[in-house]
C-alpha cells in the first residue's frame, strides 16, 4: 500500500513538473496567440489537416531538422495586436515564410497592448525571449531600457544600406550608451487638422496649407495668429465666442484649439525642439518651452480658447478624443489620427510659427533585437529583410508612412485615394519640418521622468492659480532629482 | 482486536486534553486514509508551495536585491540599500499618508452605510424587502473598471451627473476629479457602490439575533433605538469585528479604483498615490522589483501589525455570547 501510494505522489509530482515547466507554453506560440486574437474559430483549422512542413510545431528546437531556422516575432509593444491588424501579419508572414521559407520560418507572438508590456517582462525574465520585437514606439523602447540589442555592430559587418533613410531619423534611434538600438521603418509626421465646418461656421479663412506662407489676411501664420483664431472659435453655450466680454468660460460648447493625445513635451515642441534634458546632463526649462507653457496655460484659463482637463474629459468633447468629437475646430496632430474619427469635415494645414522657427514633430516606430536574443546575426539578418526587401508590405501592414524615402511617394498616393477630400502634400512637406530632439527624447530614468512632468501636466490642466513659473522651476528640481537617481 | 478498539468508550482525558488526543497513535485505516486525503489535496499543496509560498519567499531574497525582471542577469545583493531608500522615500510617506486618509474616511463610511443598509432592509415595515436587498447588494456586482468608468463620467464637472445635481439646487460643484481635496469624498462615494456584501453579512447577523431578547427588551420598555443600540449591535458585533477585519485589510490594499479614475498616474498632486500604486509603480512600471518587493513587505507589516491590534481589542468589544475565545 505504501509503496503504490508513494509512487502516485511521485507521478503526480512529475505530472505538475512537466505541465508547469514543460517546453513552450500555448500562450508563447506566435501563431496560435495570432489565431486566438483574430477570433478564427479552432474547427475552420484542422490542425491535421495541414501539411507538417507547411505548418510546424512552435516548440520545435531550432534550427529544425530541415535547417530551417525559427525567429519569433513578438507584437503588441506598440501597433499591431488589432485582429485586423493581425489578419494583415498573418498575411506577411506568410509572404515572408514562401519566398525565405528554406531558411527562415517567422513566427508571431501575438500580445494585445494591455498586457504586452507585463508579457514581454516575464519572457526576459524567464530568458525566453523572442527574436524580434516591434513595431514599438518611443515610450515601449524605454519601458525596457537597457534590454535591446546594439545593432551598429550588425549594420556594419552585414554592410545594411543605411542611405534610404533621411540621417536624422538614423540618430533618432541612436540612445547613446545603449547605441544604435532600432532602425527607421514608419513616420508619421504632423500638421494642423482643422474642422472646415466650424472655420465656416464663423466665417473665417482656413489656416494656410503651404508651410511658412503667410494667413489669408496676409498676417504672418504663427501661434499669435493660431490664438486669435481659436478665439473666435471657442463659443459657449449663448452663442458667444471667447473675445467677447459676455463670454461665459463655464459654459463652453466648443473650442478653438487643442493639441490633444500628447503630453507636454509634444503640445510645447511645436514652439521650438528642445529637451529637459541640458548640455551639461543637469534638467533644464529650455526658454521655449516656458513660453510655449504659458501661452497653453493662458489658453486654457485666461483666453479659454484650450480646453482644461475638465472640458476634455466631458462627454461632449468626446472624453478626449476631441477633435473627433467635432467640437474642436484646430488641432495639432500625426497621420495616424485618420485611425480614429468619422464624419468630421476635414482637412490639415501647416504649423504656425514661433519666434520665426517652424517645428512639425515627428512619431516614429520602430523594430528592435533584445539584447539577450539567442543568434543576434540572424535575428538581424531577418529584421533587415522585413525593413528592407518587405518594407513596403510591412508598412502597409501598419497603415503607415514609409521611413525609406524611396517607397514615401506611393504611399502619398496610397492615403490620398482613401482620403481624396485632404490636402495629404502637406503632411509629406512636414517632414521638412521635424522636431530634433524628438519631444519624444530620452531622459536618465525616462519612465519615473515622465511621471514628474506628467505629474505638473495634470497640475496646470486642472489648477487656474499656478505661479507657473515657480511651477515649472519646481518640475525642473525634481526632474534633475530623478535624473541623479540613475547617475553612475 | 481491531473492532474491540472501535467499539471502546470515548477517550475522556484525551478529549479534555485536545493534545494527548492529537498524540493518539492512529490506527491502520485511519492511516491510509489521512495518506490518500494528503494525495487529494496534493494538486492544491502543490499549487499553493509553487505558486504562493514560494514566490512570497522569493520577494524577502528580491527585497535585498537589485533585481530587474528587464535585466535579470544583472541582478545583484544590494543588501539593506532597498530599505534604506524606502525610509527615505518622500512617495512612500506619501502614499502611506494618502492610505491612511482614505481609510479613515472609507471604513467608517462604508460601515455606517453598510449598516444602515442592513437595518432598513431588516426592517419588518419594510414592503418588498427581496426587492430592496437585491438592489442594494446588485452594485457591488458591478467590476471595478466599470464604475470607475461610469464615475469618471459622472463625477466630469462640465457634464458630469452630480454636479448637474448640484447645480439644480444652486450649488456649484467642486472638481471632484482634479481636486486633491474632493478626490477622496468622491472614492469613498464611489466605494459606497461596493457596500452589498458588507450589507449582507450585517443582515445575516441581525437576523441571528434571537428574537426573545427583543421581546424581552420591550417588555421592559426598551423603545427602538435601545433597542438596536443594547441589543443588535453587540450581539453582531462578530460580524462587525470580521467586516472591519476585511475593511481595514481592503483600504490597505487600494488600487483598481485609483488606478483606473486616474490612470494609474497618482493625480490629483499625488492625492491618489496609494500605497498599493506606488508599489505597483515601482515594480511593474519603473521595473525595480527588488525595491518593490521591500515595499511589499513594509505593506505586509503594517496589515499584519493593525490586524493584530484590532485582535487585540477584540476581546473588549466582540460579544460570543456563551463561547470562550482564546
Amino acid at each position: 500500500m505504501n509503496k503504490k501510494f508513494w509512487l502516485l505522489v511521485a507521478l503526480l509530482v512529475i505530472a505538475s513538473l512537466v505541465v508547469a515547466c514543460g517546453g513552450e507554453p500555448a500562450a508563447q506560440d506566435g501563431a496560435n496567440q495570432a489565431e486566438d486574437v483574430a477570433e478564427e474559430p479552432a474547427a475552420e483549422e484542422p490542425v491535421a489537416e495541414e501539411p507538417a512542413a507547411e505548418e510546424p510545431v512552435a516548440e520545435e528546437p531550432e534550427p529544425s531538422a530541415d535547417g530551417v531556422r525559427e525567429i519569433r516575432w513578438f507584437i503588441g509593444l506598440g501597433a499591431g495586436s488589432n485582429p485586423e491588424e493581425v489578419e494583415r501579419e498573418e498575411a506577411f508572414v506568410e509572404l515572408f515564410n514562401e519566398a525565405y521559407g528554406d531558411k527562415y520560418r517567422l513566427v508571431m507572438d501575438v500580445v494585445t497592448n494591455e498586457t504586452a508590456y507585463d508579457v514581454l517582462k516575464t519572457q526576459f525574465a524567464s530568458g525566453d525571449v523572442p527574436d524580434i520585437v516591434g513595431p514599438v514606439g518611443v515610450r515601449g523602447m524605454y519601458s525596457f531600457e537597457g534590454a535591446w540589442l546594439d545593432l551598429a555592430p550588425y549594420i556594419e559587418s552585414q554592410e545594411y544600406d543605411l542611405s534610404d533613410f533621411n540621417p536624422a531619423l538614423i540618430e533618432f534611434y541612436n540612445l547613446g550608451t545603449q547605441g544604435q538600438i532600432g532602425l527607421p521603418f514608419a513616420v508619421y509626421p504632423s500638421a494642423l487638422w482643422y474642422n472646415k465646418d466650424l472655420f465656416d461656421e464663423a466665417g473665417l479663412d482656413y489656416p494656410p496649407h503651404e508651410w511658412g506662407a503667410p494667413y489669408a489676411d496676409g498676417d504672418e501664420w504663427t501661434f499669435d495668429k493660431l490664438r486669435e483664431l481659436a478665439m473666435y472659435l471657442t463659443v459657449d453655450a449663448n452663442g458667444n465666442d471667447a473675445t467677447m466680454p459676455e463670454f461665459d468660460p463655464d459654459n463652453i460648447v466648443q473650442f478653438g484649439y487643442h493639441p490633444m493625445w500628447t503630453d507636454i513635451r509634444g503640445a510645447w515642441t511645436f514652439f521650438s525642439p528642445a529637451s529637459f534634458v541640458g548640455e551639461d546632463g543637469a534638467a533644464a526649462m529650455p526658454d521655449a518651452w516656458r513660453e510655449a507653457a504659458s501661452w497653453h496655460y493662458e489658453g486654457m484659463w485666461t483666453d479659454y480658447f484650450i480646453p482644461n482637463s475638465s472640458y476634455v474629459n466631458s462627454d461632449f468633447l468626446a472624453q478626449g478624443n476631441t477633435f473627433g468629437s467635432g467640437n474642436v475646430a484646430m488641432n495639432p496632430n500625426h497621420t495616424w489620427y485618420t485611425c480614429c474619427f468619422e464624419g468630421a469635415n476635414w482637412d490639415v494645414a501647416a504649423i504656425p510659427s514661433h519666434n520665426g522657427q517652424i517645428t512639425a514633430k515627428l512619431h516614429a516606430d520602430t523594430f528592435v533585437i533584445p539584447a539577450a536574443v539567442k543568434d543576434p546575426d540572424l535575428a538581424f539578418e531577418v529584421l533587415s529583410l522585413m525593413l528592407g526587401e518587405f518594407a513596403d508590405e510591412l508598412v502597409d501592414v501598419y497603415g503607415a508612412f514609409p521611413a525609406r524615402i524611396s517607397l514615401q511617394e506611393e504611399a502619398v498616393a496610397r492615403m490620398q485615394e482613401a482620403y481624396p477630400d485632404a490636402d495629404l502634400q502637406v503632411f509629406v512637406d512636414a517632414l521638412n519640418y521635424p522636431d530634433n530632439p524628438n519631444h519624444e527624447s530620452g531622459m536618465p530614468n525616462f519612465l519615473k521622468a515622465t511621471d514628474v512632468y506628467t505629474s505638473f501636466a495634470s497640475l496646470y490642466e486642472t489648477d487656474p492659480n499656478l505661479d507657473l513659473d515657480a511651477e515649472l522651476d519646481k518640475m525642473v528640481i525634481e526632474l534633475d532629482k530623478v535624473f541623479k537617481e540613475v547617475e553612475p | 482486536m481491531t473492532t474491540l478498539d472501535r467499539v471502546e468508550p470515548p477517550d475522556t482525558a484525551a478529549i479534555s486534553s485536545p493534545v494527548r488526543a492529537r498524540r493518539k497513535r492512529l490506527s491502520g485505516k485511519e492511516r491510509w486514509e489521512r495518506k490518500w486525503g494528503l494525495f487529494f489535496i496534493s494538486p492544491w499543496i502543490i499549487g499553493f508551495l509553487a505558486f504562493t509560498l514560494l514566490p512570497v519567499l522569493a520577494t524577502l531574497v528580491f527585497a535585498f536585491t537589485d533585481y530587474n525582471p528587464v535585466r535579470p542577469d544583472d541582478m545583484s545583493f544590494v543588501g539593506l540599500k532597498n530599505w534604506n531608500t524606502l525610509l527615505h522615500d518622500a512617495k512612500v510617506w506619501k502614499s502611506l499618508r494618502v492610505t491612511v486618509t482614505y481609510a479613515l474616511l472609507a471604513v467608517p463610511a462604508s460601515f455606517i452605510f453598510g449598516l444602515f443598509l442592513a437595518s432598513l432592509v431588516n426592517s419588518y415595515f419594510l414592503v418588498g424587502q427581496n426587492i430592496f436587498r437585491t438592489l442594494y447588494y446588485s452594485t457591488s456586482m458591478i467590476p471595478v473598471v466599470a464604475a470607475g468608468v461610469i464615475w469618471g463620467g459622472v463625477a466630469n464637472t462640465q457634464t458630469g451627473w452630480l454636479n448637474l445635481g448640484l447645480e439644480a439646487i444652486g450649488i456649484k460643484g467642486p472638481d471632484w476629479l482634479n481636486d486633491p481635496t474632493w478626490i477622496y469624498p468622491l472614492l469613498v462615494l464611489i466605494g459606497l457602490w461596493g457596500v452589498g456584501n458588507l450589507m449582507l453579512t450585517l443582515l445575516a447577523g441581525m437576523q441571528g439575533v434571537p428574537n426573545d431578547v427583543y421581546e424581552a427588551a420591550v417588555i421592559d420598555g426598551a423603545n427602538g433605538w435601545q433597542r438596536f443600540w443594547r441589543i443588535t449591535i453587540p450581539m453582531i458585533t462578530p460580524v462587525i469585528f470580521y467586516n472591519l477585519t476585511l475593511m481595514l485589510i481592503g483600504a490597505f490594499k487600494y488600487f483598481d479604483l485609483a488606478y483606473v479614475l486616474k490612470n494609474g498616474t497618482g493625480q490629483p498632486q499625488d492625492a491618489t498615490l496609494f500605497y498599493a500604486l506606488n508599489f505597483y509603480k515601482n515594480s511593474f512600471e519603473y521595473n525595480l522589483m527588488g525595491y518593490g518587493s521591500a515595499l511589499a513587505w513594509v505593506q505586509f507589516v503594517i496589515v499584519l501589525i493593525l490586524t493584530l491590534v484590532l485582535f487585540g481589542t477584540a476581546r473588549h468589544w466582540v460579544y460570543y455570547a456563551g463561547e470562550r475565545r482564546s
